[in-house]
């Protein structure tokens, strides 16, 4: 069936470039392998295989490949940014578990959720500065827009870390509540969103010094971000609750809608348009479709055992001017 | 088959988000969320394993039982408290809590001296193409370190005063396989996850190789004289040639138990010179009077009485005292 859909895929790739640009890569952690879907048919084109417990994917700074951090094999695999097929191996990242380049595309950071460190490495060659290990399962990162310092949360022991990327060392390691997992740098690179999801709600925090200035209630479960691209509203899964929240930023955060979304909504991406919402549903094996318009969930397709990243592929000429954003995905534990 | 694993998908994620996962929430036990769906995945399994057992295996036993009816059928009752304890998760997730620190220990500290599961996809990659092929590689494998682990219980005197309780049942049924000392079920488990880990399958492989072995286990303890025919019988384990491994030991036939171990895939027997294929009914049990002693108990005396059978094998000098007094 696999070699079947494959060829299919081959075909629809040669037809037209248009096929390029109209896929979606869904990472099935529990399957080791990854599923490419099409976003105009929604469905399932191909389903390959890829290491062992992918769970997050990242643009590499270039625009050109996607990394699949391969927990379990310790290795990034890189796929082409336009037709999805394997292109290289990068051994030796260590449970490359979340993944973030720093907006400056000069440092690759990982965080080693089950071996726990945060590794800090030159993007270049993929040339390991520094590690640091760190109790608390380190989960989710966000970097600041000049790409000094990387900020990290332990999931485990509730607290943020921040790292400074040139030396490699700890800024600060402060509480900011329970489960702390997605964490996102908001434009005006002073405040961070942290989602708590051992909590039902988020809290911002002062990029300065990790303290935490307010908290906003969402839903149980708050889990991870994604950015709606306008630099002002912010989309977060909370997976317990079984919803999206939309969020607006540009002064106090507050929740602005909400989107029923069952199987513990995990990971998120936007079509290029800008008019779709991609979820992935862990515990239905399945990817939620959102109109972002009216915020109805619109469509599931089917695809592995406990889905987690998801990654629009784009044409180059799309990607390449876009900027890169730390961590393509909202993970969660795996 | 798809109607079949939505269904199935929603059931589990109906469970785990109308129920586990708010418990896991309100007690502060998110760290638990991930294995708690995988939990409710292993309960839903064991229902239908038991299902599967009272149902589907039973009506062979009723319609062409090897032993018929009897007074020893009232030593079948504890078995069946086996079969519920193991199949709905209550043992397993007590072992799971015991040996998941060390095998999380144990599997960081061979990885980060930078040692990966060798992913037999890696070598062959035309496996990775056929998702039946891999499962069933991965299941060879499994079930040749399962023969090994096997022939260790009955090798060694502390762990055969473990696996004594297994044969000591003379009243072989469908719900024999599950009749096991806890702490033997632990160090079998902790032995096969720590290989499964090394060799590479995947938690989804494990789940469904460890049902379908399981069941097959214990169709080959079912009271029935049946066989899968010659080729059969060498492919696949069935009741008659696992029965010669609980038979009673005699003076002409010592040690018979010393035979036929395989879980699964008799290969391992035969290439080994363990196995033995004859068509003799042999009464089952143990010619141990003291392990014989654990018919006729219930579930929590038997996990007592051999557990201290192990302490005394396990240091002797214990043994001596306790015969002097």
């Amino acid at each position: 069936m696999n070699r079947l859909s494959f060829a299919a895929l081959a075909l629809s790739l040669v037809v037209g470039g248009t096929a390029r640009a109209d896929s979606v890569i869904i990472l099935n952690s529990e399957e080791a392998s990854y599923s490419i879907l099409s976003r105009s048919t929604r469905t399932e084109v191909v389903r390959l295989p890829v290491g062992r417990e992918p769970h997050h994917l990242i643009l590499s700074p270039d625009g050109k490949e996607v990394l699949i951090g391969s927990t379990a094999t310790n290795e990034l695999l890189s796929l082409d940014i336009k037709t999805g097929e394997r292109k290289r191996v990068v051994k030796d990242i260590l449970d490359p578990y979340h993944l973030g380049f720093s907006p400056d595309g000069k440092w690759f950071v990982t965080a080693a959720y089950r071996l726990d460190h945060v590794d800090i490495y030159h993007a270049d060659g993929f040339k390991l500065a520094g590690r640091i290990f760190i109790d608390g399962l380190p989960s989710h990162m966000a970097f600041d827009a000049e790409s000094k310092t990387v900020f990290v949360t332990l999931q485990q022991s509730g607290r943020l870390a921040a790292f400074d990327l040139a030396t490699q060392a700890l800024k600060w390691n402060v509480p900011v509540g329970n489960a702390p997992a997605g964490v996102v740098m908001l434009p005006d690179d002073k405040r961070l969103l942290v989602a708590l999801t051992g909590e039902d709600n988020i809290v911002v925090v002062d990029a300065k010094d990790g303290a935490v200035k307010s908290s906003l209630q969402t839903g149980k479960g708050a889990h991870n971000f994604w950015p709606k691209g306008d630099g002002r509203h912010y989309f977060l899964s909370n997976r317990v609750e079984g919803t999206v929240s939309l969020i607006e930023t540009k002064d106090e955060p507050k929740v602005v809608g909400t989107v029923r979304i069952p199987g513990g909504p995990d990971c998120m991406d936007i079509t290029p348009d800008g008019k779709e919402l991609w979820v992935t549903q862990r515990f239905l094996r399945r990817v939620a479709i959102v109109d972002i318009e009216t915020l109805k969930l619109v469509a599931s397709i089917p695809v592995g055992k406990s889905p987690h990243g998801v990654f629009m592929l784009k044409s180059t000429a799309t990607v390449a001017g876009a900027p890169v954003r730390a961590a393509s995905t909202a993970g969660e534990r795996r | 088959m798809r109607d079949l694993i939505d269904l199935w998908v929603n059931v589990q994620a109906w469970l785990f988000e109308t129920l586990v996962s708010q418990v896991l929430f309100h007690f502060g036990l998110m760290a638990w969320y991930e294995p708690g769906y995988s939990a409710v995945e292993f309960v839903m399994l064991g229902l239908v394993q038991i299902a599967v057992i009272a149902i589907g295996m039973r009506f062979f036993e009723r319609r062409w039982p090897l032993e018929k009816s009897g007074e020893d059928d009232r030593l079948i009752m504890v078995d069946r408290v086996y079969t519920v304890l193991n199949k709905l998760g209550i043992v397993p997730l007590a072992i799971f809590i015991l040996t998941y620190p060390v095998v999380q220990e144990i599997e960081l500290t061979v990885r980060t001296w930078g040692y990966m599961p060798p992913r037999l996809e890696r070598l062959l990659p035309w496996i990775g193409d056929n998702d039946l092929l891999s499962f069933l590689v991965y299941f060879v494998l499994y079930d040749f370190a399962a023969y090994w682990l096997h022939r260790g219980q009955h090798a060694f005197g502390w762990w055969w005063a473990l696996h004594s309780l297994h044969h000591s049942q003379r009243r072989m049924t469908v719900w024999t396989d599950d009749r096991n000392h806890v702490f033997d079920d632990l160090i079998v488990t902790l032995a096969l996850v720590l290989f499964s880990q090394f060799v590479g399958v995947q938690p989804g492989e494990y789940v469904v190789i460890l049902m379908v072995g399981r069941l097959i286990e214990s169709w080959s303890h079912a009271n029935v004289d049946m066989s899968f025919g010659w080729l059969g019988e060498r492919l696949l384990v069935g009741p008659r040639f696992h029965r010669l491994h609980h038979a009673l030991s005699t003076p002409t036939e010592r040690h018979i138990q010393d035979h036929n171990f395989a879980p699964v895939f008799p290969i391992w027997d035969i290439l080994f010179g363990t196995a033995i294929y004859d068509e003799k009914h042999r009464p089952t049990g143990v010619d141990d009077a003291t392990a014989d002693r654990d018919n006729g108990r219930g579930w929590i005396a038997q996990q007592v009485t051999v557990f201290g059978r192990f302490v005394r094998a396990l240091v002797p000098k214990l043994s001596r005292r306790a015969s002097a007094r």
